[in-house]
């Protein structure tokens, strides 16, 4: 079965390196249209993914659909409305990026001459195309990879870790670029340990830990179901204040927080956080300190520092929602 | 097509193409100078290094010469560009872009042996050139520049010694594809070469059927310069044949695995 609004989808991925599990069932479900961010620590099994997705390793077992098609990794033609960096960008040093696109031209999907220039343009690098590769800076490579998985105008765009040596202005640049091509039906998926990067880019996002998918969804939803904002108030006065908390969401997402005594903590969007001081103040209650966090970073640590632990049998643990949190950005004081 | 194309444009604005060729091109003039300067003395007694500055006879030592060394030298050229497609991950670019591993190997191999023939035949020129003016140099003449004879052989020659070192930068690029390594692939390339003209002293039999041996019969059982010992009793014709055997041996090995690799690099 087949579903034609994703572009990218795997079933029970598995990949071993002998004894070392790296996927473990990989369930993955990248809407067509928008910019995919593939999250995970080191080890994860992102770079796995990334390698199965693009045919250079084998999966043990699964499925994968790219473009709502089946997938092997002897169908390589499929690849032909594909893009891809992954890992490192590999050129050879002693060409020029422009005779290096030329010859990546050479394999896969044809490539129409002007297209090379085009892609330069994307990346900004027609400037220095003429000059020799190992005399470009990490950035530079960088921009020049993500011009070759440009080359064939995919439909779907895998990047592994896309911003690494890029200045601050190329990866603004790049998310621009980024948010361009989701905007006119492209497919952008981004691997990456970047997670206000990621947060800023993509519209869908996808946490791996130890091989397997701990949470998937839009980040609008997911940081909604995600954000935190913490209040301190005067010691007695918390019954009171938890109460009216809990009318503003439910009872039993206010608890008391581990900041410290006096502080509550209200699972709510920090965007709301003036709403929860405004409720508490029509109650009397004046909060003497808040803050905030909805960002991905929390999640992530969240998710991932729960998923890595494992019981005896291997198998996964339960998630410790308080595990791996660092403290919050102060949005208010 | 397409990437036949791009592998010879690759090849030809490369380091290790120049600096194979030149080498061997250099090696040649400055043994050429070398004998016609010291005006042959100082070579084994009963020898002739004359010889190698006297035409037509030089034309036939100038082709011994690179056939000989340049075994040695395709070895290595063919296991640097197939070492250098792992190491610097541009096989990987390809393949994530859909294309067909063994197709581009192939390809990848296919200008090599283009650029050997291109390569070796300025080499030769080079070569003919320079005995040309050590002959020159030395008073020997050039009576026997234009003989026919010699020259209408030597598209022949040629052709074989061309297949013979196909058949060793092959094995090169085999065994640097096998090791996914530029300098595992040359070092195990190098130590062949030298293991086999060693092993050659002991058991005769079995190393001239072995790739370096067999490209010396191939071009005619002579060893030239720097080359392994003669090959023994098989005939040009054999050795072409298995020449022939080992390169398309080595082609397979390399496409197999590249095809079945996984690419983790």
């Amino acid at each position: 079965m087949t579903d034609s609004n994703l572009a990218l989808a795997t079933h029970e991925l598995r990949k071993s390196y002998g004894s070392r599990l790296a996927l473990d069932g990989l369930e993955l479900s990248v809407p067509t249209g928008v910019v995919y961010g593939f999250l995970g620590p080191n080890g994860a099994g992102k770079t796995t993914t990334m390698r199965v997705l693009t045919g250079l390793i084998h999966a043990d077992g699964g499925s994968i659909e790219l473009l709502g098609r089946p997938f092997t990794g002897r169908d390589r033609q499929r690849l032909f409305d594909v893009g891809a960096l992954v890992e490192t960008p590999a050129f050879y040093p002693y060409l020029s990026g422009r005779d290096n696109l030329r010859a990546l031209a050479a394999s896969g999907a044809h490539v129409p001459a002007p297209r090379i220039d085009e892609v330069l343009d994307i990346v900004g690098l027609r400037e220095r195309s003429g000059d020799k590769v190992s005399r470009y800076s990490l950035g530079m490579k960088q921009r020049l990879g993500i011009a070759g998985a440009l080359l064939n105008d995919p439909k779907l765009l895998l990047l592994d870790e896309p911003s690494n040596g890029l200045d601050p202005a190329g990866i603004v640049a790049m998310r621009e670029t980024l948010r361009h091509l989701a905007s006119i039906g492209k497919t952008v998926f981004i691997s990456s340990h970047l997670l206000a990067e990621v947060q800023q880019m993509a519209d869908v996002v996808g946490i791996i830990a130890a091989g397997r998918l701990v949470r998937e969804g839009s980040m609008k939803e997911l940081l909604a179901s995600e954000g935190i904002v913490r209040v301190r108030v005067q010691p007695e006065e918390i019954p009171a204040a938890a109460a009216t908390l809990g009318r503003l969401t439910s009872p039993d997402r206010v608890s008391a927080s581990t900041l410290g005594p006096g502080w509550i903590s209200v699972q709510i969007t920090p965007d709301r956080s003036s709403e929860v001081n405004r409720t508490l103040a029509e109650t009397g209650i004046y909060a003497s300190e808040m803050s905030g966090g909805n960002d991905l970073e929390e999640l992530f640590l969240t998710l991932t520092a729960a998923s890595s632990s494992t019981d005896r049998d291997g198998r996964f643990a339960t998630i410790d929602r308080s595990a791996g949190r660092l403290p919050t950005a102060e949005v208010q004081s | 097509m397409r990437l036949f194309v791009s592998g010879l444009q690759k090849l030809t604005t490369r380091m290790a193409t120049l600096l194979t060729f030149g080498l061997l091109a250099g090696l040649l003039v400055m043994i050429d100078l070398a004998v016609a300067t010291t005006g042959g003395r100082g070579g084994r007694e009963g020898g002739n290094p004359l010889a190698l500055i006297t035409f037509p006879g030089a034309y036939d030592l100038i082709l011994s010469f690179l056939f000989g060394l340049g075994g040695l030298f395709a070895v290595i050229y063919g296991a640097a560009i197939a070492g250098s497609e792992w190491t610097w991950g541009t096989l990987k670019t390809a393949v994530v872009r859909g294309e067909s591993r063994s197709r581009y190997m192939l390809a990848t191999f296919a200008a090599i042996a283009v650029v050997l023939a291109v390569g070796l035949f300025i080499a030769f020129v080079i070569g003919v050139a320079a005995a040309a003016v050590g002959a020159t140099i030395a008073g020997v003449g050039l009576a026997g520049i234009d003989d026919t004879a010699a020259l209408a052989r030597l598209p022949e020659l040629f052709a074989r010694g061309w297949v013979a070192i196909t058949a060793t930068a092959a094995l090169g690029f085999a065994v640097a594809t096998l090791a996914r390594s530029q300098l595992a692939g040359i070092g195990v390339g190098i130590a062949f070469y030298f293991g086999e003209t060693f092993a050659g002293i002991f058991l005769p039999d079995v190393v001239r059927y072995l790739p370096f041996h067999l490209s010396s019969a191939a071009v005619g059982g002579g060893s030239g310069f720097g080359g392994p010992p003669d090959a023994g009793a098989l005939t040009v014709g054999t050795a072409l044949v298995l020449v022939t055997v080992w390169l398309i041996g080595s082609l397979v090995v390399a496409a197999g695995f590249s095809e079945r690799a996984e690419i983790t690099g």
